[in-house]
């Protein structure tokens, strides 16, 4: 299992490189560059603009741009954003960007977790019923709206219909402006909790619907197994059967899932944080995006990257703990 | 909690600090601002009261907190409320008036230009501003080659030159000028920087610290209590994403003609908003107390305006800058294609039809909801300079106007008389020489544009030219624009109040004369003699001359039909009544500035 794991870490290298060659093309492919916006400002000689384009060496060919970015990075240096003029990583996590993105998406994913597991199985020992149809239906819901404009809706639904500022409550962000430069307290901490359901809510029903469906649909597969048949005619209780033999096997393929959303704790639900207003690294990276700042978008692909294949080497790890018969070599 | 209280009184003493202490009494070199004086631009407003705090929604964060190097509006929103310099441009009116200077003069031979500074006026930590710190800011930031510095190319005299700028005494400097230029007056408005906080920074004044160590300070990492500015406001907090507060500079030298010491509000708070719904609900939810409005925004906000206590102020000022449709009069030319389009382009015959196949009314009714006007020429409406009025700075008359009225008929006239008839029976227009004809639209996925686009599309259609619209990413299309690629592209420049900063856009020589590159090797007479109007207006003090010069090019301009004008959405914006003061002033850009709201001189009327 340690030489496995070994193997797999050290096979991370040459697959980030790859990334990042990948990446860099990908960049360089797409039209224009970070400059593109100030061509068009009519106070701008061209004089000004070769100045510009040297200082930021838009002028070299693509392959020694490559290679003078890897060699920083091999040294440690990811470089230094062209709109912050701050190093790369200080541009995506400034400010407590890191810290609230990994609060928000760690509270949500537990939250999720904890709600869509059990309504899950509910739903598969309950199949056809009314309730299971009503779990069904709402589960689709979760899936089929957009989260932007689910989290417009409930921003529009606070302002228009329950005029919250009339009791002197804010929609979106963290925090109403009049805690902002307040110490903490109760009052803060509940204003806190007024702003933090909105994102729970938006962003975990679209993980939750998902999740509910799998449960389900992994259940259902699960139970009409001869294994559930046999331990049912011991005369097990059924709550036995089904958490203690079922239930435990039909988790294997979500801990697979919960791997893959290890990523999404960083840059996941971009647009989402956009429209509610939360400092996220995502919101960052997407900024980077807009405006083509290349050592960022560089530096958060790697990021983003190197978050995946930690998670899928995680997923391998809980996949091995949950079920005992799977072993590496 | 006492260690709370103990913390909470430190950090109100260290800001304290960090903002000092202000001034005992009013100046003698205050800037009076003449806030309700009858006969001055300011007379419908109203004296304030000092105290509470403004809260204004803006889209994006800020980049750094360094305004020499800021590259983009969502930092020298800051930037420039914490930085004034020798000249502002007025508000209201447009115009260019001293500001830290008190006064200044100019040569009878036009080269040497005197600022006298105020004196006994303070940075916001307290350190007295002299002419060295105009120094520092002109000679060791602006024209320093090691600062990538965005005021650097606006000095640039005609002949490559920048302006030499001497220290007289602690409070007056010259700025020597190889040529006239009256443009550099309008540079004067450079933002000056504390050399006692700056110059270790820079490489020229202190080795120690490596090349470009100065474009790298003043970043969003900084300790913000190292800030330090002349402008009315100071950044004293940054929320990543979330908002920036700025409190009152208490060193600011600007007073109403009460006595008063502006700004009155105490802060403000910009609420870092990306979403412009969301915007607009934190607006209609009472957070934020100005917003500015989209078209699509007035129907919700109109009705509600009375009920909830709020003004939706609705302009018929177009805004700054232009929207326009640019015909690549170079077509083919790189490649040795498309000879035939090209003359066709190059004629002006063709472009007038063109021109008159552009329906501005419903653009403007359709397209911006009726809260436009339609454009004829490259200076944006609120200049002072536009060809609209009769006089520099004159009420808008449009007499002197080039209009090329919406006419198929008359379009198609002027196609049939050039030969660009349908010769195949297909029921598109063809070439004079029998060869099809088919015109590329492109913009960008840009709502508006696209609108625009689709509009021109189908009065193009009706008159048998085969014309396909095509959204394409925006860096292709200007990719397309600037090297001469494109067929006809939509798109739109900034603008502001003096036209020399079209420069490069209207000269035959300018980086961006995207309609017709070639210009610059081969000019035809209408080039020729709008080159030398801008040199012309720009080598003249005389606002009057200069105006004359200007705007027989905008004519000759509209004439030319090089960039086609299209339309412009007016100013729009809605606020909270208590905001006093507001009514004068939009919170993205004013009406007749452009230093947006005017956030010193507005006031909360409930206090």
């Amino acid at each position: 299992m340690l030489t496995y794991m070994v193997r797999r870490v050290l096979y991370m290298i040459p697959l980030l490189l790859i990334v990042s060659l990948i990446a860099f093309s990908l960049i360089k492919l797409m039209p224009g560059d970070y400059l593109t916006v100030a061509r068009m400002n009519p106070m701008l000689t061209a004089e000004s603009l070769q100045e510009q384009i040297e200082r930021f060496g838009l002028d070299k060919p693509f392959l020694v741009q490559y290679w003078y970015w890897l060699k920083n990075v091999v040294r440690g240096d990811f470089g230094t954003s062209f709109g912050t003029r701050m190093p790369v990583f200080k541009t995506l996590f400034f400010g407590n960007r890191l810290t609230w993105t990994i609060l928000i998406a760690a509270t949500t994913l537990i939250l999720t977790w904890f709600l869509a597991i059990p309504i899950g199985v509910y739903s598969a020992t309950h199949q056809y019923k009314p309730s299971d149809h009503v779990v069904t239906f709402f589960g689709f819901l979760g899936l089929s709206i957009p989260n932007f404009f689910f989290a417009l809706v409930i921003l529009w639904m606070l302002v228009v219909i329950f005029r919250v500022g009339e009791y002197g409550l804010g929609v979106g962000g963290l925090l109403d402006s009049r805690f902002f430069d307040q110490p903490f307290s109760w009052a803060k901490f509940c204003n806190y909790m007024w702003h933090l359901w909105p994102i729970w809510v938006v962003i975990g029903t679209a993980g939750m619907a998902s999740l509910i469906r799998l449960m389900r649909g992994n259940l259902l597969d699960t139970l009409s197994l001869p294994y559930v048949q046999t331990a049912r005619s011991k005369g097990l209780r059924e709550s036995v059967v089904i958490y203690k033999h079922a239930v435990r096997n039909a988790i294997n393929p979500l801990v697979t899932v919960f791997g893959l959303q290890l990523p999404g704790l960083v840059g996941g639900s971009i647009v989402t944080a956009i429209v509610l207003n939360i400092p996220t690294v995502g919101r960052a990276y997407w900024s980077a995006l807009q405006q083509q700042d290349e050592p960022v978008i560089m530096g958060g692909l790697l990021f983003f990257s190197l978050f995946l294949l930690i998670g899928n080497v995680i997923a391998d790890f809980l996949l091995a703990w949950v079920d005992p018969r799977i072993r590496y070599d | 909690m006492r260690k709370t209280l103990i913390l909470v009184g430190l950090l109100a003493a260290c800001s304290l600090a960090a903002l000092g202490q202000g001034y005992d009494t009013m100046p003698a070199d205050a800037h009076v601002i003449p806030i309700g004086v009858e006969g001055t631009v300011y007379e419908d407003m109203e004296l304030g009261v000092r105290g509470g705090t403004l809260h204004i929604p803006n889209i994006e964060d800020p980049k750094a907190w360094n305004n020499h190097t800021a590259k983009e509006t969502s930092t020298t929103w800051f930037t420039y409320r914490m930085h004034r310099g020798l000249m502002n441009l007025d508000h209201i009116s447009g115009a260019v008036v001293p500001d830290f200077a008190k006064s200044y003069e100019i040569s009878e031979d036009g080269l040497v230009i005197t600022f006298h500074l105020r004196e006994g006026i303070n940075w916001s930590d307290g350190t007295p501003i002299t002419a060295d710190d105009v120094l520092f800011t002109f000679n060791d930031v602006i024209t320093n080659e090691d600062v990538d510095c965005n005021a650097r190319p606006g000095m640039i005299l005609p002949d490559g030159t920048f302006p030499i700028c001497e220290k007289v005494d602690d409070y007056t400097v010259t700025f020597t000028l190889s040529t006239i230029y009256r443009p550099i007056l309008n540079q004067m408005t450079f933002s000056l920087m504390p050399k006692h906080k700056l110059a270790q920074y820079v490489h020229k004044l202190n080795p120690d610290v490596p090349a470009g160590t100065f474009n790298e300070t003043w970043t969003l990492d900084m300790d913000l209590s190292e800030l330090v500015g002349n402008g009315p406001w100071i950044v004293t907090d940054y929320q990543v994403n979330v908002s920036v507060t700025m409190e009152r500079n208490p060193y600011y030298y600007g007073y109403d003609p009460a006595g008063t010491q502006l700004p009155y509000y105490d802060k403000i708070v910009s609420h870092i908003v990306a979403n412009q719904d969301v915007s607009m609900l934190k607006f209609r939810n009472g957070e934020v107390d100005v917003y500015a409005m989209r078209p699509e925004d007035i129907p919700i906000l109109l009705p509600e305006g009375p009920s909830k206590g709020f003004q939706v102020m609705v302009t018929d000022l177009a805004q700054y800058g232009t929207t326009w449709i640019c015909p690549n009069l170079d077509i083919g030319l790189a490649d040795g294609t498309d000879e035939e389009k090209r003359e066709l382009y190059r004629n002006v015959e063709f472009r007038e039809a063109i021109a008159h196949l552009l329906d501005k009314d419903t653009m403007v009714q359709n397209v911006l909801n009726g809260l436009g006007t339609a454009q004829w020429t490259g200076v944006s409406v609120p200049s002072p300079f536009y060809a609209g009025r009769d006089e520099y700075g004159g009420p808008t008359t449009e007499n002197d106007a080039v209009w090329f009225e919406y006419d198929p008929a008359l379009a198609a006239s002027k196609l049939d008389a050039l030969g660009v008839v349908d010769q195949d029976g297909d029921g598109w227009r063809d070439l004079p020489s029998g060869a099809p004809l088919t015109i590329e639209i492109n913009a960008n996925d840009n709502t508006i544009r696209i609108a625009y686009c689709l509009i021109i599309q189908d009065d193009l259609r009706a008159v048998g030219l085969n014309a396909n619209f095509q959204v394409v990413d925006f860096n292709t299309l200007v990719n397309r624009l600037l090297g001469a690629t494109g067929d006809i592209i939509q798109l739109g420049l900034t603008g502001g109040d003096e036209p020399n900063s079209g420069k490069n856009v209207y000269t035959s020589c300018g980086n961006l004369h995207a309609y017709r590159y070639s210009a610059c090797e081969d000019p035809d007479e209408v080039d020729l003699r709008i080159d030398e109007l801008m040199d012309l207006g720009a080598n003249t003090f005389d606002l009057d001359e200069a105006f004359d010069y200007y705007k027989e090019y905008q004519i000759l301009l509209a004439h030319q039909l090089g960039y086609i004008y299209l339309c412009q959405p007016t100013f729009l914006y809605t606020y909270y009544d208590y905001v006093g003061n507001a009514f004068m002033a939009s919170p993205t850009s004013t009406p007749g500035g452009n230093n947006g709201l005017l956030t010193e001189l507005c006031f909360d009327k409930r206090l």
